[in-house]
């Protein structure tokens, strides 16, 4: 029989022969203790050091950091929490997967209800209110955040000095497109402006979302109830309406956390991108070519004397409820979380800036960062904490997300069928579409009799 | 002159296809070579005063050397090779014993069994997670090999597609003429049906080969160790969620699908033969 065998069959006998072989000689270290599953690379990097510390002074009770892949984490989190699969002692976690976790009665959520802890050891008075709203529910806070995430604007600073224009006498976004609207020259004749003024678009949610808060448009109140339909809402989406369609267009769509949109970045097809500390530090790792080249300044306001930051994104780090020894993971994640040395490490590898008030002194963050031009970005992001917007926790932050992003293509194709773009004109539409929105939305949400609306 | 032209047309739109098809292969092959900076800025070499303006002097291998030197990624090379090996050689065999029996046994309960086999085609995959889940959990099985391999060790499609094989290619007259002669049912399966099947044998492996390899949802949910952990999912390991080493996320997949391609090579000729095998009646 062994002489029909083809080479190919050959070579995967043998592979299976020599893999066996050396799968069952190589040794799999099973770790005893509990485990803390993260998905940033940059978490087990940082977190080694001091975990290693705590495992000399805890013998009797380790700790392992593991690094799982988003939408795995993901999985296995709600697994655990819902079915009672094995899940890890503690979680590190992006907000979009929090909020699904504290769905349910409030004592059978999956993580380790912290407010007590938080408020006896005075973190309440470290962290403002707004850093623990994306990690709560129904009044309780679940988790540590790792930053607040303030929202700047980075511009291509080379392009806008080129051009001889002047970003000091940028106060509201009116001011910003007037300011830079000859960066949008038509030079190569071919019927389309060279470039645009800022990256996004009507279907990507999270840029919506930033520009909403920052207006104080939200979709969601603080007992975590929808609310699409509201005026602010309408009259935020009405303006929205010609950065995206019309003469007036002033946006792109250069993806973020992609090859294409970083090279439309570089190429300077777009001159602005809302950016969050976060993603400051992914720019210094993804866009190399852009070193020098970008600056940063405070969100321009959507009116005089308005708002000049937002937020976006977040990561927590929360007790499963099955963890054994909930106060020793409780000491340990507090001495990960409020660690000048993590803070700093966090500040330099990542660019993110400490939620904690008496960690925002620390002189690394005064320190002058090359890749935005030599600004102290660190000190840029601080003084916009004091006016950041809250956003509330919901797990159907995502649908809210969808149903705004229909409400402003619906809005968007209105005003081309009409050929108006004002926001005057365009309000009472948009008033129209966000109470079908709202109406659709309540009854979905309202599914889940756990999170239906206090009485 | 229509002859001659034919071919040149022939082979001319055939090129464009090639080159349309290895486009993607070398900017892969070239983006692992290169910094991050010139990732971005140019599409394939970075340009530069070199032969043919490339900037040969630009070029990395950085990625590997990471790939290699800092990461799981030999570690997640070897387990991609012990669990598409090994699996696809046990899922294939017994595929094949399974239409074998199916096929050309007599027993109570076959139409039944068949049924069912029929039934767990239609189902979707994605449906047996959960409860598959629960089950390995329940046995113990959870981060170890044998729950990864165990529930795709006889897959139904492969029965199936057997059992067809079987009816069509191996005469019912032969099996009993061995047995007569006094061959026992292994026998007879190894050196008589074995050999009649063998294309599709060929073709079905090279099938399983590739699931298994690229296999990313199974190994994410079932293991937990990172020692445990094949290419699929470590390479999706160096994609972050918000920032990427792009030269070496195509450096960790240039890596992955090296290995399948050359195993394609290795067996096209049963891949195709498996393929084919009654498409043509004769």
């Amino acid at each position: 029989m062994l002489r029909l065998l083809s080479p190919g069959l050959w070579v995967i006998l043998l592979l299976a022969v020599l893999s066996s072989l050396l799968v069952a000689l190589l040794p799999v270290t099973r770790r005893e203790g509990a485990e803390l599953w993260t998905f940033l690379p940059t978490s087990v990097k940082h977190y080694q050091p001091v975990i290693d510390d705590w495992n000399r002074q805890h013998p009797g009770a380790p700790v392992t950091i593991k690094l799982l892949e988003y939408s795995a984490l993901q999985r296995r989190m709600l697994s655990g929490f819902f079915a009672g699969t094995p899940t890890a002692d503690l979680l590190e976690i992006e907000r979009n997967i929090a909020s699904r976790a504290f769905v349910g009665p409030l004592d059978r959520t999956g993580f380790v209800d912290l407010t007590d802890r938080v408020r006896a050891d005075g973190l309440d008075q470290e962290i403002p209110a707004a850093g623990f709203t994306p990690w709560s529910s129904r009044g309780r806070i679940f988790g540590l955040p790792v930053g607040f995430h303030p929202v700047l604007l980075c511009y291509r600073a080379d392009l806008v000095e080129a051009a001889g224009l002047d970003v000091s006498q940028i106060e509201t976004w009116d001011d910003y497109f007037r300011v830079l609207r000859p960066l949008m020259a038509d030079r190569d004749g071919d019927g389309h402006p060279d470039r645009y003024l800022i990256s996004g678009w009507n279907t990507n949610g999270g840029f919506l979302d930033m520009l909403m808060l920052q207006a104080d448009a939200r979709l969601f109140d603080d007992q975590g109830r929808p609310t699409l339909d509201t005026p602010r809402n309408a009259a935020i989406l009405a303006r929205l309406v010609p950065w995206f369609a019309g003469p007036d267009r002033v946006a792109a769509d250069a993806p973020d956390f992609s090859a294409a949109g970083n090279r439309q970045r570089v190429e300077g097809y777009v001159v602005g991108t809302l950016m969050p500390d976060w993603l400051a530090g992914a720019w210094k790792t993804d866009l190399p070519a852009l070193a020098g080249r970008v600056k940063l300044m405070p969100l321009p306001a959507w009116e005089p004397g308005g708002r000049r930051t937002s937020a976006w994104g977040g990561t927590m780090i929360g007790i499963a409820r099955t963890a054994p020894h909930v106060e020793q993971q409780w000491q340990l994640i507090k001495a990960l979380y409020t660690s000048p040395t993590l803070a700093a490490a966090n500040y330099r590898d990542a660019m993110i800036v400490s939620p904690l008030r008496r960690l925002r002194s620390l002189p690394f963050y005064q320190e002058p960062e090359p890749y935005f031009g030599g600004q102290r970005v660190g000190q840029l992001f601080i003084a916009q904490v004091g006016s950041m917007p809250s956003r509330p926790s919901s797990p159907f932050f995502p649908e809210a997300h969808i149903y705004v992003v229909n409400v402003l293509t619906a809005l968007k194709q209105h005003a081309e069928s009409i050929g108006r773009y004002d926001a005057a004109t365009l309000e009472p539409k948009a008033r129209e579409l966000l109470a079908a929105a709202q109406a659709s939305f309540v009854h979905q949400v309202a599914r889940n009799p756990f999170l239906l609306p206090p009485p | 002159m229509r002859r001659r032209l034919l071919p040149l047309l022939i082979y001319g739109l055939l090129a464009v296809f090639a080159t349309l098809t290895l486009t993607p292969f070398a900017f892969l092959v070239a983006s692992t070579v290169k910094t991050k900076a010139d990732f971005v800025s140019t599409l394939f070499l970075p340009a530069g005063d070199g032969l043919f303006g490339v900037g040969w002097d630009r070029l990395t291998g950085e990625n590997y050397r990471r790939i290699f030197g800092e990461l799981h990624v030999p570690r997640a090379l070897l387990n991609s090779c012990f669990l598409a090996s090994v699996g696809s050689l046990l899922a294939t065999l017994f595929s094949a014993m399974g239409g074998y029996a199916l096929a050309k046994f007599r027993f109570p309960g076959r139409e039944g069994i068949i049924r069912l086999v029929l039934a767990a085609l239609i189902i979707p995959g994605p449906l047996l997670i959960a409860p598959g889940f629960q089950n390995l959990w329940r046995l113990g099985l959870l981060d170890t090999y044998a729950g990864l391999m165990l529930p795709g060790l006889a897959p139904a499609f492969g029965v199936f597609l057997f059992r067809q094989t079987m009816l069509n290619a191996v005469p019912s007259e032969l099996i009993e003429a061995a047995r007569i002669d006094g061959a026992g049912e292994f026998r007879i399966f190894f050196t008589l049906v074995f050999p009649l099947v063998r294309p599709m044998f060929g073709a079905f492996l090279m099938i399983m080969f590739l699931g298994i390899w690229n296999d990313y949802l199974g190994p994410q949910i079932v293991l937990q160790s990172p020692e445990l952990y094949p290419l699929s999912t470590t390479v999706a390991m160096l994609k972050n969620l918000h920032w990427n080493d792009y030269g070496l996320v195509m450096a960790g997949t240039l890596v992955a699908i090296a290995p399948v391609m050359c195993l394609f090579l290795l067996l096209q000729r049963e891949f195709i033969a498996g393929l084919t095998s009654g498409a043509v009646k004769g």
